[in-house]
């Protein structure tokens, strides 16, 4: 690697993280496709961009495993959107993920800057 | 075609039933654009900055919306469906093009399908027996031979001591004569074991089958009629069961009669009598008949343990039953191979060929398939340009190509169905379960997988194209030649090469069948067929028990025959030239040291009367004939064929009062004086190698089943008459059994030879034409993207004669290399053909001369046209169009 990351650019998704990622933010509250991009941007502190080519597929993907609901209903602005909320499933599968991520990000950091 | 259309989206409509998911998805993104447009315009832009940057932020709508849709696993139906209907037009719209793909394909899946449903009957097809794929067929082993008789002892113990199979059945052939039902007439009949009918499944019509107390010593003789003949020899009494029929004499009990069609090997068969009736007399382990028999393996159990465990009985027996065949062990094969016997070599040679003709209809297509692809560039390049994805285009060159490849598929199954009865027409009687073969189930699949194959295979290269359209050059250069890229002529190539390589090696084998064939006919049968008839008699043995009857009553015939006008000459053999295997038994000389037990060597035997070599003329090559003084009971004598003398002698003469020992120094047999040597004779058909045999005088050892020979001095058919005459004036209880001239006789045993030959020459044919079209095909395309080129060269001063060396030349190199790879690949294929092959050798270096001439003439035929059309170019035309 003689390249050096370039900090401007935002990060890619991993396989599988962007799934996670959506199910975490709809454990704060339900929302919308664009609440949930922006919710993950935010929160990543722009690290994250979320492409819409990605985020939709996603929660086709997860609507199908029965871990999230859609429902239309009326945004605070009195808009008509499209709001999905996390079902029971999904809430247990966000559990056993999330461990399983930060266990794999701790391993990930103790290998590339360990602490002597 | 308005209506259709709207009937066809109903239809697509109502398959694709998440169009709700669609307005859904597009109803989500628009409230998502919305949002977005909303605090763009918050942000204080106006309404149509703020609708514009949402929409570039939001980025490519209808790719979201498809690969949302996507993330549904649902086959991609509506897309499937789209891309049909677009090959469908694309077939309508240049009609000609798909003509030409479409009957190649044909061609090329017919001929494959109707070999293959031969193939899949006669090989492959379990038989129609309760768990056919698991039975057996049993005999017994010597260092020598396998698959020889079973003797009852040794059966017995198989059946009881055996763990490896369910079921056992012996059966023996053998025939009758039915008397006192009009004629006598020769049945054809099966003695088999009472477990013989479960093991094949078989159910009576009327009655029942045989118990196990009717097929034990001593038991009261009863029958099992088969439909065929309870109709034809019968009457098609119903109340059959329980009446007599009279077999040699002798009063059977008919219990049951067996369903139509039920057929066991390929004979045709009136009684099934029981067995062990018979059989159970025999007390020696070494009595042989002719019985073999079938097992049904135990689910699971295989092949080779099956064998270990028969083998074991038999090394058992040996210590416990000591006796002259200790070392014989068990031969066990499935049923279904057995069946197939020596057909398998030939129809894995046609297959192997037809599937080449497969590979050069598929090159043809795929040459085609290209040729249009890049004709099709700037219309790809132009979807790559709004957006379609490299796989989306992929799938959709995919579909096309098996839409077509789906319709050749039809067309082939109607091509194979019109061949498959041409083959079962001209095809020989004797391969079993030909006629059998049908378009059914396997054969379809086989259909269907083969016509995937092809359109995949044809379309890796188009495919492989579509991927790599560089846009922009695509989308400037306006012609559609004008893109010829390195690689796509580079594979083009290789497609002509391999063309040619397989073309010479179908034309190298056909041409050796069609040499061999005509070796075949021409061989020297060792005796003259012309003029010559033959009269198949069997004697019932209730009328003619003892030798003397037997020699009476041919003594008589012939003379009656020879007095008949137009004969010459009558003589008598047992089994005459051309019938093959009438049975061979060990033998050694007793001047000679004694052979080793596993080195006892076999030979074939015959009889023959005094007039049979004169009659026949077969040549003499040392010694005396048979003569009158050869009597019974006088000193025992035979004749040897010169293949025998050969095997054991320098020079025939050597063989000249030397003693022959029958069935070797360890069976017992009659010693017996070798007086003669004579020519061999086509014993095992035309086209067979020769094989020892030794003749026994039938003056010393008769036969009830004889064939009366006739020299005639005309038309042989002629006497056909005068023989039935004779027959039944001097007793009408002998049944003739056939009636045929030697030539037919002869003749019949070349016919597998003619079929396969036939189908070779008709492949290689096929094969040639085909690849002719390709070549040319593919040299047109050559020339024609090089027009422009050609028409410079002219323009600045090249003779035509130049620019026909250059494109000659093109022609020629891929030519060359076909041809060296072709006969590689024929050298080392010819391995295949030996057994097919008669007369010449299998890798005949003239053979594959002649092959690579004519390959090489086709070749040049078919290059000449483009070849010369590049000659001709019209420059100042051609530049002017540029």
């Amino acid at each position: 690697m003689s390249t050096v990351d370039d900090p401007r650019k935002s990060l890619e998704f991993l396989q599988g993280t962007l799934e996670v990622l959506i199910l975490r933010c709809l454990q704060a509250a339900p929302n919308h496709a664009y609440g949930v991009s922006q919710y993950l941007e935010h929160q990543s502190e722009y690290e994250f961009l979320v492409d819409n080519g990605s985020l939709y597929p996603a929660l086709q993907r997860l609507l199908q495993r029965r871990w999230i609901t859609s429902q239309w209903k009326k945004s605070p602005n009195g808009r008509r959107a499209k709001y999905y909320r996390l079902t029971p499933l999904g809430r247990r599968q966000l559990v056993a993920a999330k461990s399983k991520w930060m266990r794999f990000v701790e391993a990930m950091a103790r290998v590339l800057a360990p602490q002597r | 075609m308005k209506t259709m259309r709207e009937r066809w989206s109903k239809i697509s409509r109502a398959l694709h039933f998440r169009s709700g998911l669609n307005d859904d998805l597009s109803d989500e993104m628009q409230a998502h654009l919305d949002l977005m447009t909303t605090e763009n315009m918050e942000r204080g832009m106006t309404p149509d900055e703020a609708r514009a940057a949402a929409r570039r932020q939001f980025g490519n709508l209808t790719r979201t919306q498809e690969n949302a849709r996507e993330a549904w696993q649902f086959p991609r139906l509506e897309t499937i469906l789209q891309d049909i209907r677009y090959a469908l037009r694309g077939i309508r719209k240049s009609p000609s093009f798909s003509l030409i793909v479409i009957l190649t394909l044909a061609l090329g899946i017919g001929a494959n399908t109707a070999i293959f449903s031969v193939v899949y009957s006669v090989l492959l097809r379990p038989l129609p027996y309760p768990h056919g794929e698991r039975l057996v067929w049993l005999g017994e082993s010597t260092a020598k031979a396998e698959g020889i008789s079973i003797t009852w002892i040794n059966f017995e113990h198989w059946r009881h001591d055996s763990d490896s199979f369910e079921n056992m059945a012996a059966f023996n052939g053998t025939d009758l004569t039915l008397t006192g039902r009009g004629d006598a007439v020769l049945t054809h009949d099966w003695l088999v074991t009472s477990s013989f009918f479960q093991l094949t499944g078989a159910k009576p019509a009327l009655g029942r089958f045989f118990a196990e107390g009717d097929d034990k010593l001593g038991a009261a003789p009863t029958a099992v009629a088969t439909a065929e003949c309870w109709q034809r020899r019968l009457g098609g009494d119903p109340n059959i069961v329980g009446e007599s029929v009279v077999l040699d004499g002798m009063p059977y009990q008919i219990i049951g009669v067996l369903n139509p069609g039920f057929q066991f090997l390929t004979r045709s068969v009136d009684f099934y009598l029981p067995l062990g009736r018979a059989a159970g007399a025999s007390h020696k382990r070494s009595d042989h008949g002719s019985m073999r028999a079938v097992g049904l393996l135990k689910p699971g159990t295989t092949m080779t343990q099956a064998r270990t465990n028969l083998d074991a009985i038999m090394e058992r027996l040996a210590l416990s039953d000591p006796g002259p065949e200790d070392d014989h062990r068990a031969y066990a094969a499935y049923f279904t191979e057995v069946m197939a016997g020596d057909v398998r070599p030939t129809l894995v040679v046609l297959m192997g060929a037809v599937g080449l003709v497969l590979i050069i209809a598929c090159a043809n297509v795929a040459s085609l398939l290209l040729v249009r692809s890049r004709a099709r560039a700037r219309e790809i390049a132009i979807r790559v340009a709004i957006g379609a994805g490299r796989t989306r285009l992929v799938r959709q060159l995919l579909t096309e190509n098996l839409v077509i490849a789906a319709i050749g598929g039809v067309f082939g199954l109607l091509l194979a169905g019109w061949c498959l009865r041409m083959l079962i027409l001209i095809g020989p009687r004797d391969i079993p379960r030909l006629s059998e073969a049908t378009l059914d189930l396997p054969v379809l699949l086989f259909a269907a997988v083969i016509s995937v194959a092809v359109g995949l295979l044809a379309a890796v290269a188009p495919v492989l194209n579509a991927g790599k359209v560089d846009l922009t050059t695509a989308l400037k250069e306006g012609s559609p030649t004008s893109g010829t890229c390195k690689r796509g002529q580079a594979f083009r190539s290789t497609l002509v090469i391999a063309e040619i390589a397989i073309t010479l090696m179908l034309a190298f084998a056909s041409g050796l069948l069609v040499r061999s064939l005509i070796a075949a006919q021409h061989a020297d049968p060792g005796f003259d067929p012309r003029h010559l008839l033959a009269i198949e008699l069997q004697l019932p043995e209730s009328r003619y028990k003892s030798d003397d009857s037997v020699r009476q009553y041919y003594g008589q015939l012939s003379q009656s025959l020879r007095a008949e006008p137009g004969v010459e000459d009558v003589g008598l053999v047992m089994c005459p030239p051309g019938a093959g295997d009438c049975g061979d038994y060990w033998y050694s000389i007793l001047e000679k040291p004694t052979p080793a037990r596993d080195d006892v060597p076999l030979s074939l035997f015959n009889r023959v009367d005094a007039n049979y070599f004169r009659v026949a003329r077969v040549r003499l090559i040392a010694g005396r004939n048979f003569n009158d003084s050869d009597r019974a009971g006088g000193s025992r004598v035979t004749l040897i064929n010169e293949q025998l003398s050969h095997q054991e002698w320098s020079d025939p003469r050597l063989a000249l009062g030397q003693h022959l020992k029958v069935g070797g120094p360890y069976v017992e047999g009659p010693t017996i004086e070798i007086v003669g040597v004579v020519a061999n004779v086509s014993q095992m058909g035309l086209d067979g190698e020769p094989m020892p045999t030794f003749y026994y005088p039938f003056s010393q050892k008769p036969d009830s089943a004889m064939v009366v020979t006739m020299r005639t001095t005309g038309d042989p058919a002629q006497s056909m008459n005068a023989a039935r005459r004779q027959v039944a004036a001097l007793d009408r209880n002998v049944p003739i059994q056939s009636l045929r001239t030697a030539e037919d006789w002869l003749g019949a045993t070349l016919k597998r030879r003619r079929f396969a030959t036939l189908l070779l020459g008709v492949f290689g044919v096929l094969a040639i034409i085909l690849a002719a079209v390709g070549i040319y095909g593919v040299l047109n395309y050559w020339v024609g993207a090089r027009q422009r080129e050609i028409a410079i060269r002219l323009a600045v001063g090249a003779c035509p004669s130049t620019i026909l060396r250059w494109a000659a030349l093109h022609a020629a190199g891929l030519a060359a290399f076909g041809i060296v790879l072709g006969a590689i690949g024929a050298w080392s294929a010819s391995r295949w053909l030996q057994s097919l092959v008669f007369g010449v050798k299998a890798d005949s270096p003239i053979m594959m001369l002649l092959a690579g001439v004519v390959v090489l003439a086709i070749a040049a035929l078919a290059a000449s046209v483009p070849v010369l059309r590049a000659m001709h170019t019209d420059a100042v035309r051609n530049l002017h169009e540029a």
